[in-house]
């Protein structure tokens, strides 16, 4: 496998490292909403990889390598032996998500199924439905990772391509074919609990209305003070750790995609079933970098080594950690950086939610607030 | 240089490598900016979560304290209830055991310990059954092997069935127990001591088996025993079944009370059961019924010998409280297969025996005889007949005069009873009227007797007098003097003109009652006569008792008096005389010639009656001689 980073931004245009290949079969980008918006970036890409699948979203800025930047950046994989298969859809809203998933999972489905990469509309989409809908067509034993395309802190559209120019409302996975390829993949947080385990009393979906019978967003803004006027943005800022109470071992982390002042709910990037217990999370920079740092080593765990030039990692961290890590949002890139070894190419966003397969159960779902590293790696061996 | 400052810079350095101070100054504020943020942040949440769980931790001790006042008085309940569970468990008559599936004790109460003499230290949860058994081994409330037990109990509880057993103990109390599996594989035993129960329930069978005044064979054991005693009987053997009375136990029980009538009844018992072998079976099977069953005897011999034996022993006198009282037996004497092979038929042919014995003397047996049947059936023929002879009107009334002597005038008609039987033809009142006696039909015929003469002396002239004989059985009726007041007022019938006849036999019984009826009719004006004057005991203590209006002498004396008979002679006129010296008349029953009229009429007879003066005859008759007589009298007069 051969992989080529491009990065673009409005003073230098295009810029590459490496010779361009000319049979690349996949290429993905992602870049800020108004940088991708009037389609130019997508044709452009077309037009240099004439024989590739062109997937892209937008984000809430790019991971290239070691750093975090807000210019494009894109990478252009040419396989030895694998085949790819890309699957679009549109995602209207958070009910039809599960309808969603499980189209694109028939689309994808086959026995040398070896792994999927979905990118998805980022404010309408249930996620936890989309990913639950997917497995449940193309088998729950396919690895399914991604991300939920992201509006910077602007919560207000987000836009997915699948060889068309990105546009709102979208999800579009590649599925990766044969016995070459390997995809690896890590998921890890970092968030530390704390304060008073919560019960969700009222919910719907995933909508969340009360936490012990108090409306959750007064607690929200109790503890946002002042920075509740950057709702619901300033929500990434805690987290809320949920799970089953009688299997606490499942946990998962939700991040919320939009508030209503009127009637006092939040909707989350995943489902908030009632009856879970919920505890508020927040973020330590250092233990941030950590968790980046344990994805990254989780994902090449199994397959691949580190500095394997033979692999690609698409690292898709959350909106909530970069607004909360500020100009330090960089080492936890560096961290994963560190673990996944100076030459593997790494690229990767700032997401809506991240798509993994649980670290316990093996079951690939929605995460939130979480880094999550995807390496694919394709072998002669 | 700190990394984060290092990015700073490169930031804010141009590509000519120029450093812009101003981007830099910008950068780095933006930076202090981020970490104060995320320091008030961080404080904030602190301080709110810190409240919270204040806030939190108070509810939580309000809660706990709720809680263990809660559970303060829970467990106050609890510790009362395991007090009322150990009072009910402690204070049960039956000892309680459970064990689990292991046989070990779980729960017990005092009573176990009590029950096998345990001390409370050796039973206690944990304890295997087999430990508690060899521990009753040592104190010898239990035998057996414990292992053994203990196997063959747990074997039964896999059943899952509940199941009782009764054991006798070394110490002779028998207890019921009463295991009852539990879904754990354990069981709860029960242990109660039946020891009391068993003996009532011994003695409750043998009172129905036992009569408990002379702890005889009842009549239930009697006949049970002579069915089996007949089923046993050898082809070439005989059974005598023996039925006996005592023959004037009716008056000791009267005359001395129930208290010397058990006494002598419990004697009796005891002779008889003494004069018996032990193989020969004595029952008491009735008030003053005894029976034996003399089984497997060779011939009639043997059974006459014993029976003999019986007769001799009973009748020898008894001592009861201080009182010697003399009574004798009659028996019955039935032989199997002689006189029949069934229980019943055996019963009822010593029975008819019996009663023959009786007729024939008392104080003696008879064999059953195959004729007794027949005899026996002929009295029952004639109880039957007598009762429709009542309801049918066959009844009629003859009527017999009498003659006083003075003027030669008819003064009273005796009414003599009178029995047409429509295949019989005439039957002699002294063939049913003791047989209307022992069925007590007399009382009923008496007084239909009493109302016919009362009705039919109405008709005659008021100067004549009609004459009724009263039973002795009629005196004891409480009924009596209204009956006779009842007759009177039907007829119209002056009392005046009633003599009313009773013999000596009347005074011996219940002497203080009938003497007050007695008096309480001849205050009414009805005449009371002594009937038969001679023939009994003639007792002049009975004259003393009641005084009489008449003495009728009996025909015995009159019947062969003579001119020449000068003691004949000199009994009537010293009873005449005795009579008169008391205010009473006489009148000489039986005289039947004109030399007898002439000899009673000399020795001071009042009134005669007999043959020689008329026959008893129909009221027609005996009115039409009145009427024809009637202008005699007035002549005379």
């Amino acid at each position: 496998m051969h992989a080529v980073q491009l990065s673009w931004n409005g003073i230098s245009g295009w810029q590459g490292q490496g010779e361009i290949p000319d049979r690349a079969g996949l290429v993905l980008y992602f870049g800020g909403r108004a940088a991708l918006a009037d389609g130019r970036r997508y044709n452009e890409l077309r037009d240099m990889f004439p024989h590739a699948h062109v997937v892209g979203c937008s984000t809430g800025g790019q991971i290239r390598n070691n750093d975090v930047s807000d210019d494009i950046a894109a990478i252009a994989l040419n396989f030895a032996q694998t085949r790819l298969k890309l699957a679009t859809a549109v995602a209207s809203s958070a009910e039809t998500s599960r309808a969603c998933g499980e189209s694109i999972g028939r689309v994808l489905a086959a026995d040398d199924l070896a792994g999927i990469f979905v990118l998805s509309d980022g404010l309408n989409v249930n996620g936890s439905a989309l990913v639950a809908g997917i497995t449940a067509t193309a088998g729950d034993s396919v690895p399914v990772t991604g991300g939920l395309a992201g509006d910077g802190a602007q919560f207000q559209e987000t836009l997915v391509g699948g060889d068309f120019a990105p546009r709102k409302q979208t999800v579009a996975a590649i599925g990766f074919y044969g016995a070459a390829v390997r995809i690896g993949h890590g998921n890890a947080g970092g968030w530390d609990e704390f304060g008073p385990r919560r019960r969700i009393t009222r919910a719907s979906g995933n909508v969340l209305f009360e936490l012990d019978g108090a409306p959750a967003l007064d607690l929200y803004k109790r503890y946002l003070g002042d920075e509740a006027a950057g709702l619901p943005g300033t929500a990434l800022l805690f987290p809320l750790r949920i799970y089953d109470p009688l299997r606490p071992e499942r946990a998962l982390v939700r991040t919320v995609l939009a508030v209503d002042h009127d009637n006092g709910s939040m909707t989350f990037a995943g489902d908030m079933p009632q009856g879970f217990v919920s505890q508020l999370m927040r973020g330590n920079f250092n233990r941030l970098a950590a968790g980046a740092a344990e994805a990254a080593r989780q994902s090449v765990a199994a397959f691949a080594q580190p500095g394997d030039t033979d692999s690609v990692a698409i690292l898709v961290s959350c909106i909530g950690r970069r607004l909360l890590m500020g100009q330090r949002t960089v080492e936890e890139v560096e961290a994963a950086g560190r673990a996944l070894g100076t030459t593997m190419p790494a690229l990767g966003f700032y997401s809506y939610g991240e798509i993994s397969p649980h670290a316990a159960s093996g079951l690939s779902q929605l995460h939130n607030q979480t880094m999550t590293v995807t390496t694919i790696t394709e072998s002669a061996r | 240089m700190h990394r984060l400052f290092a990015r700073q810079r490169l930031q804010a350095t141009g590509p000519d490598g120029t450093v812009d101070l101003d981007a830099l100054a910008r950068i780095i504020t933006d930076a202090y900016e981020q970490t104060d943020r995320d320091h008030r942040r961080t404080e904030r949440s602190i301080a709110l979560m810190i409240d919270e769980l204040d806030q939190l931790n108070r509810t939580l001790e309000l809660q706990v304290a709720e809680r263990t006042v809660a559970l303060g008085k829970r467990e106050t309940e609890l510790r009362e209830q395991n007090l009322r569970f150990d009072a009910a468990l402690n204070n049960m008559s039956q000892a309680l055991l459970m064990f689990d599936g292991m046989s070990r004790l779980v729960i017990h109460n005092k009573r176990y310990c009590e029950m096998y003499g345990l001390a409370p230290d050796d039973v206690g949860p944990g304890v295997v059954l087999q430990e508690l058994l060899r521990k009753r081994l040592a104190v010898g409330t239990f035998s057996g092997d414990p292992d053994d037990y203990v196997a063959n109990l747990r074997a039964r509880i896999a059943r899952g069935l509940s199941f009782n057993t009764d054991i006798d103990l070394p110490n002779g109390r028998t207890i019921e127990i009463c295991n009852s599996p539990m879904p754990d594989g354990g069981w709860v035993a029960t242990h109660e001591d039946i020891t009391e129960r068993r003996r009532a329930e011994k003695i409750i069978a043998h009172m129905a088996h036992y009569d408990s005044l002379t702890e005889l064979p009842n009549r239930v054991l009697f006949q049970e025993r002579l069915a089996q005693s007949l089923v046993d009987l050898g082809a070439d053997r005989k059974l005598a079944v023996f039925y006996l009375d005592l023959d004037n136990f009716k008056a000791v029980n009267d005359t001395l009370g129930h208290q010397f009538g058990d006494e002598l009844l419990k004697q009796v018992g005891q002779r008889l059961r003494g004069s018996a072998a032990e193989s020969i079976t004595v029952a008491r099977v009735g008030g003053d019924e005894f029976a034996v069953i003399v089984p497997g005897i060779a011939d009639l011999a043997e059974a006459s010998a014993l029976a003999q034996r019986i007769c001799t022993v009973i009748g020898e006198p008894y001592d009861l409280f201080g009182h010697s009282v003399v009574t004798e037996t009659s028996i019955g004497v039935a032989v199997a297969p002689d006189n029949g092979t069934l229980p019943d038929a055996l019963i009822k042919n010593a029975d008819m025996a019996l009663y023959r014995a009786k007729a024939d003397g008392r104080g003696t047996f008879r064999f059953f005889e195959a004729e007794m049947d027949a005899v026996i059936k002929a009295r029952r023929a004639l109880e039957s007949a007598l009762r429709d002879a009542l309801l049918e009107g066959q009844f009629t009334l003859h009527y017999q005069p009498i003659l006083k002597l003075d003027d030669n005038t008819m003064s009273c008609c005796e009414a003599l009873i009178r029995w047409n039987h429509p295949v019989r033809g005439m039957v002699p009142p002294a063939e049913f009227i003791p047989v209307a006696e022992e069925i007590g039909l007399i009382v009923a015929i008496g007084e239909w007797v009493l109302r016919q003469a009362c009705a039919d002396a109405a008709t005659w002239p008021d100067n004549i007098k009609v004459a009724v004989n009263l039973s002795p059985i009629q005196m004891l009726n409480a009924k009596l003097v209204p009956v006779v007041v009842g007759a009177l007022a039907a007829a119209g019938l002056p009392a005046s003109r009633l003599e009313l006849e009773i013999t000596e036999s009347v005074l011996m019984q219940n002497t203080e009652q009938t003497v007050a009826a007695l008096h309480q009719l001849r205050s009414l004006g009805v005449k009371i006569s002594m009937d038969d004057f001679g023939t009994g005991f003639s007792s002049l203590s009975y004259l003393r008792r009641f005084p009489f209006d008449k003495l009728k002498i009996d025909r015995c004396f009159i019947s062969d008096l003579s001119k020449d008979d000068d003691n004949g002679l000199a009994i009537v006129r010293s009873v005449t005389a005795l009579a008169s010296s008391l205010g009473m008349v006489t009148t000489a029953e039986g005289v039947e010639t004109a030399e007898q009229m002439e000899l009673v009429r000399m020795v001071g007879c009042t009134e005669a009656q007999g043959y020689y003066l008329g026959r008893p005859q129909p009221l027609k008759d005996v009115s039409r001689l009145l009427a024809d007589s009637l202008p005699r009298q007035a002549k005379s007069a």
